[in-house]
């Protein structure tokens, strides 16, 4: 989990992208699978991510990410195959739009998660940040926001970590089996985590503050990002691929 | 009371951290870990704790294995004080913040008990019951996570850096309620101290430890005394302990004093004899 929003330098040309371009791609591929009810269009959209992840040279990271959304795909297609009873019986109580609709949320769960994952393994935050500072013109605190919010959570995960520690060590059962027990466990979690979380909020403003936060502005930015063939060229593929999803019924 | 046979551990995706570590340790003794940071002292508290499982080897805790052990069962043998109280308090007052690990390890039932307990140990460390945990200051809530360790009677208490950021009064108060329960209830304390003023005047023994591995082991006075062991694990003898090794002669053999004054008087006496 540590290692899954993390940023893995390389030369390919979705790290040469434009940081904007990237987040339009990434949302095109998004508002696609929304749009389509097709399995094969989904189909389609999810070997395109897997392609992504191959061109962007972290194929491995992209097969992970398949395997580490695969048992809440499977629990989640389960549910809904139990859940809907639409459709033509085939057998037990499973109908064949129940089976039609779950493959259909299970695509689009993984289509949508595994662009938003590699974005960030082929783009550095403070790139994010800075370009839709200056290109999209956001004000730099919502940019701020966003890049700390992301570069936290590996601290948020050691933190939770010490804390399921300390818990443990004093007796706290968190690997019992009881599921009213297990509720009863999160308390123990939740009230030191937002504790810790409020005060490092407040250092972090304060780190900000010292450094000449109030100061930055959209010319700040020492890094300029341009636009070239590769964006062109996602910008195109972007717009086929809503494209596409509208038409293909 | 400890007991380690061989034990190694590596955390996931690494190399070994701990290696091959042997050592018993008796009820009652006072043992202080040392080594500089990432030697692989908290790894070894965790591993008596059995918060780690060790990879090959057995550690042994008043005779059970630490790896087949139950968390709430483990609880009532050892209690372990972290470096940062702020991740084990999470109740609004500090009578339910002792009384929750009461709770976790005596069961809902012992209701009563319960109470008594949580008296008892405010009354000791002299805390107002319904007093906020969060808006006390850093060595205090470091005394109410070390209330809450101690309410279950532990046989074992760990301490993994206890004084870190606190001054020093709140320092001495911290060991010295160690120190009592040491003496009088016997409890086996096993502690990570940076300070190796704190580790002269508290711990009767020592393990050295340096890149995961068992350096030394034997009486704290000992071990700083021997200088290419001290260098080998890159720490710094107690001052105290550096100037009678300066003066040599009959000073050095007097080094087992706490003070300056404690040192020149026990010079005298030997050169007297
Ligand atoms: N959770 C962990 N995962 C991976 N490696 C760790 C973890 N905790 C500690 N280590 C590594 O183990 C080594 C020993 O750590 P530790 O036992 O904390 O040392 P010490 O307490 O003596 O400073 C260090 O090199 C550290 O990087
Ligand atoms: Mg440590």
């Amino acid at each position: 989990m540590n290692g899954l929003f993390q940023y893995v330098p390389g030369n390919s040309p979705l790290h040469r992208m434009n940081p904007v371009t990237k987040i339009l791609l990434t949302l095109s591929v998004c508002i696609a699978a929304f749009l389509t009810d097709n399995l094969f269009v989904l189909l389609f959209l999810l070997v395109f991510d897997l392609m992504i992840g191959v061109a962007a040279g972290a194929a491995r990271k992209a097969f992970s990410i398949f395997k580490g959304l695969f048992k809440v795909s499977l629990f989640l297609f389960v549910l809904q195959v139990l859940f809907i009873r639409r459709g033509n019986r085939l057998f037990w109580i499973v109908t064949d739009e129940g089976l039609l609709t779950a493959a259909a949320v299970v695509l689009r769960l993984l289509v949508v998660c595994l662009p938003l994952a590699l974005i960030l393994t082929v783009t550095q935050v403070s790139d994010i940040a800075n370009a839709m500072v200056q290109v999209l013109h956001v004000p730099y605190a919502y940019a701020f926001t966003l890049t700390t919010a992301i570069r936290f959570i590996p601290q948020f995960m050691e933190e939770m970590g010490g804390i399921m520690e300390s818990q443990t060590a004093r007796g706290v059962e968190f690997d019992s089996k009881n599921v009213f027990k297990k509720l009863g466990m999160l308390f123990p979690l939740c009230a030191p985590l937002l504790i810790s979380s409020v005060r490092r909020t407040g250092a972090t403003a304060t780190a900000a503050e010292v450094r000449g936060f109030n100061l930055r502005t959209r010319e700040s930015g020492y890094k300029r990002y341009g636009f070239g063939l590769v964006d062109l060229a996602a910008v195109l593929i972007s717009a086929a691929l809503i494209v596409g999803a509208v038409l293909i019924p | 009371m400890i007991c380690a046979e061989q034990v190694s551990y590596s955390y996931s995706g690494g190399g070994q951290t701990v290696s091959d570590l042997s050592f018993r340790i008796e009820k009652g003794e006072f043992v202080a870990i040392l080594g500089e940071n990432g030697a692989g002292k908290t790894t070894t508290v965790k591993l008596i704790d059995g918060l780690l499982r060790p990879t090959s080897g057995r550690m042994l805790v008043n005779g059970l294995d630490t790896a087949k052990t139950r968390v709430s069962e483990r609880a009532k043998q050892v209690g372990f004080l972290f470096q940062n109280p702020d991740r084990q308090i999470c109740k609004n007052t500090v009578r339910e913040e002792i009384a929750f690990g009461l709770r976790a390890v005596w069961g809902k039932q012992e209701e009563e008990k319960i109470r008594a307990r949580t008296d008892e140990l405010l009354a000791l460390f002299s805390f107002r019951g319904d007093e906020e945990p969060f808006s006390l200051s850093r060595g205090q809530r470091q005394q109410v996570a070390l209330a809450s360790t101690l309410a279950v009677k532990p046989a074992v208490l760990i301490l993994d850096e206890p004084t870190t950021g606190l001054d020093y009064r709140e320092c001495t108060r911290i060991m010295e309620f160690i120190k009592t329960l040491n003496e009088t209830e016997g409890t086996t304390v096993v502690m990570v101290c940076h300070d190796m003023e704190v580790v002269l005047d508290y711990a009767r023994r020592a393990l050295v430890m340096a890149g995961g591995r068992l350096l030394a082991d034997g009486p704290v006075h000992e071990i700083f005394r021997d200088t290419a062991l001290m260098e080998k694990a890159s720490l710094l003898p107690p001052q105290i302990v550096q100037i009678a090794g300066r003066l040599g002669g009959d000073y050095a053999h007097a080094d087992d004093a706490e003070t300056l004054s404690g040192l020149i008087a026990a010079a005298a006496e030997r050169r007297r004899a």
